[in-house]
């Protein structure tokens, strides 16, 4: 299992989440570091000060460099904003920061912010990129809890996963009721209400609590109904087919491959 | 040809009476509609019988053949049928035995008088009619599904003499049928067979296939299968019984809720199978709470069938959308589902957990074949910003699976009739020659045979799901 540590997002401040084995880095650093209050200024040249002050202004935003070249009105010369940055980068005022939706292009902010979640994606991105390998692996040990509970609430499998000590820090029981609803659009399991009877004995009237879709032992993809069973559910050509036209069931491509056995 | 599709229960006729202008007679006219569903519903037959051979003997399912194959018939030609390639010693165990098969047909409402061969159809009244100009204005409604159902109503004999057989005459004195129509402003006129006019007006009664008590067993099973998928064996029962102990007082196909029931009524029936005869009155209690059913007075419970019907549709519909495009598109498309209204690209994003550069192209896709709904919407503030909503428009997807449906079924017909004209000299081998590699091939072609027809039996059961239950 790859290790890896995410940087993350929530009401407690940044949250590190290890995926694995692997040790972490710390958790409970506060959203943003007080900014730094003897101005770096008096080591800037001009134009090192204008796009400093232009990059801290835009805070936990961020600026791409397409943007900031066109606002510190540098445009005529393109060298000197990148050789300002350069030097800004190289005296750690301001560094780069990985965009969801700008994966392409640079994105600079002043050192002393942290990226917001608009610029970053959020608790479950990574470097810009969705963490779907961490996803994954949350989603698996939410479906281990479930299938070894039977029935359960959120905060039942929080608990079942902290008691685990699978992972090195916390998922709250938001992001875990993240995860579990994620599990419910796959049909992985189902959201249903506590009636108090049979299996529900343990769990309160009308709570919300999770089971599995399918029964242990059963295929592990969901069931394909009458459509999707057939070749003409799922074909991207219906729309052209006809019994005597060019794409038509006799001779359909399609039919061949579901029928050679 | 009209007459035989009418004697099939392919057609209706009706009179049409035309008012006139002033001081001009009433016209009188017969004209016809076409009963689409009952066409379609001929190439359900196969499953009509096995749900027969399922609850009663064999000759109950040889009678029941012989009205599918004639569309209507009286008690005379059914006993003449039965009769035909017989000794004459045995006409009279023939008879009684036809008898009795029709009556338990009748009992268990797989068979049914037939409607009224030609009602007369009321003129539509004033307001009807300025209602009907006011939409029609520009459109030609040749037969919409209002004049359908008025004419199958104006048509349809009363409930109470619809199963009703009296085993020892084949014909009801008609005057005392009058004296028991309900007056609804109608002439009803009656069939066909005058008998002996010595012996006063006598009407023949018509036999035919009950295709409406058919199809709500279908839909039953439908809800209870879509119960078994989703809960458990237990509750499959449990709605099986409840549905079964109300069936008898189903008085449309279509019902939303099912009738209620007292849990006594639930528990006899319960214990009528074997796999419910483990169950305890308590264990039946805890799966009809389960199932959500409403209680009533008096410890009865009904159930919200259009929901379980609807979950159903939705399932088949998902399982298309997974298959053709994928988990990620899956999980946006049961989201917007469940969602019900329009939802920003971003927050589908969140929620499914697709990657935020990912779910436009995905929602794009969707939208271009129709799956989902896109709306823009731009927000003036500070900047103007836009916004691109979905959200999945159930009636207007629904009616393009179905129609995608009928298609999938007629290649599956066509498929079977390609294939089997291709072997057709394989299978008029002889059995001794299908050996070896021919003998390989005809088991091939018996096989795809098999897969399609399987196939075009479940599409069937999807197409009952959107279009008849």
């Amino acid at each position: 299992m790859r290790s890896r540590v995410v940087e993350a997002r929530s009401f407690e401040g940044r949250i590190a989440i290890g995926g694995g084995l692997e040790h972490f880095s710390t958790w409970g650093m506060s959203k943003r570091k007080r900014p730094v209050s003897t101005g770096p200024s008096q080591d800037l040249s001009e134009h090192e000060k204008t796009v400093y002050d232009l990059i801290r202004s835009k805070r936990d935003m961020g600026i791409r460099s397409v943007d900031l070249r066109r606002d510190t009105k540098l445009f005529p010369n393109p060298n000197v904003v990148d050789k300002a940055l350069k030097a800004l980068l190289a005296k750690n005022l301001i560094k780069q920061v990985k965009t969801v939706q700008y994966r392409g292009s640079k994105h600079y902010m002043a050192t002393e912010f942290e990226p917001s979640a608009e610029v970053t994606g959020g608790a479950w991105y990574n470097e810009g990129v969705l963490d779907t390998a961490f996803i994954d692996l949350l989603k698996e040990r939410c479906l281990i809890h479930i299938s070894s509970l039977k029935v359960a609430t959120v905060d039942m499998i929080s608990d079942a996963i902290k008691r685990s000590k699978i992972f090195h820090a916390e998922c709250s029981s938001q992001q875990i009721g993240e995860i579990l609803r994620t599990l419910v659009l796959d049909n992985e399991i189902l959201e249903v209400k506590s009636t108090g009877l049979g299996e529900f004995t343990c769990i309160p009237i009308g709570r919300v609590c999770f089971k599995l879709a399918r029964k242990p032992g059963s295929a592990k993809e969901p069931k394909a109904y009458a459509m999707a069973s057939i070749p003409c559910g799922v074909c991207p050509r219906i729309e052209y087919c006809s019994p005597d036209g060019i794409i038509k069931p006799s001779t359909c491509e399609y039919y061949n491959k579901f029928l050679d056995f | 040809m009209a007459i035989r599709a009418g004697k099939q229960n392919l057609v209706q006729a009706f009179t049409a009476k035309d008012p006139g202008g002033h001081g001009d007679a009433v016209k009188q006219t017969t004209e016809y509609i076409a009963l689409f569903d009952n066409i379609i519903h001929r190439t359900r037959f196969p499953k009509f019988i096995i749900v027969v051979s399922q609850e009663l003997e064999k000759g109950c399912v040889e009678l029941f053949e012989g009205l599918l194959q004639h569309g209507r018939l009286t008690l005379e030609k059914l006993i003449d049928r039965a009769k035909s390639g017989k000794h004459i010693q045995e006409n009279s165990n023939i008879e009684n035995a036809v008898r009795e098969n029709l009556s338990k047909l009748v009992h268990a409402h797989f068979v049914e008088r037939c409607p009224a061969i030609e009602p007369v159809l009321a003129p539509p009244s004033e307001d009807e009619l300025a209602a009907k100009k006011r939409a029609s204005r520009s459109l030609k409604i040749a037969a919409g599904p209002d004049i359908v159902q008025r004419v199958l109503e104006a048509a349809a004999p009363m409930e109470s003499k619809r199963f009703l057989f009296m085993s020892d005459e084949n014909c009801i004195d008609s005057e005392k049928a009058e004296a028991s129509f309900v007056d609804v402003g109608e002439k009803r006129k009656h069939s066909l067979l005058a008998s002996d006019s010595d012996l006063g007006i006598k009407e023949e009664v018509l036999w035919r296939a009950n295709y409406e008590e058919f199809l709500r067993r279908f839909r039953h099973k439908a809800c209870v299968e879509n119960v078994r998928e989703r809960l458990d064996d237990g509750a499959a029962i449990a709605l099986s019984s409840m549905l079964e102990a109300g069936r008898r007082l189903e008085s449309k196909l279509k019902t939303e809720t099912s009738v209620s029931v007292s849990i006594n009524a639930i528990y006899e029936e319960a214990m009528k199978a074997e796999v419910g005869r483990s169950m305890t009155l308590d264990d039946l209690r805890d799966y009809l709470t389960l199932l959500e059913c409403q209680k009533g007075a008096d410890e009865s419970y009904s159930i919200d069938l259009k929901s379980i019907l609807e979950l159903a549709q939705n399932e088949e519909v998902e399982s298309i959308v997974l298959k053709k495009y994928g988990k990620d598109s899956y999980r946006i498309f049961r989201l917007l589902s469940k969602e019900g209204h329009l939802v920003e690209t971003d927050k589908i994003s969140d929620t499914a957990f697709v990657d935020k550069k990912e779910a436009p192209k995905i929602l794009y896709k969707l939208w271009k074949d129709e799956y989902v709904y896109m709306q823009k919407v731009t927000v003036m503030g500070n900047r103007q910003s836009q916004f691109v909503l979905w959200k999945v428009n159930k009636a207007t997807l629904w009616k393009n699976v179905e129609n995608d449906m009928y298609h999938a079924a007629l290649n599956l017909s066509l498929r079977v009739a390609h294939e089997m004209e291709q072997g057709k000299e394989l299978l008029s081998l002889p059995v001794e020659k299908r050996v070896g590699t021919l003998g390989e091939k005809v088991n091939r072609l018996r096989r795809i045979r098999l897969v399609l027809e399987e196939s075009l039996s479940k599409l069937d059961d999807a197409i009952m799901l959107f279009h008849v239950f």
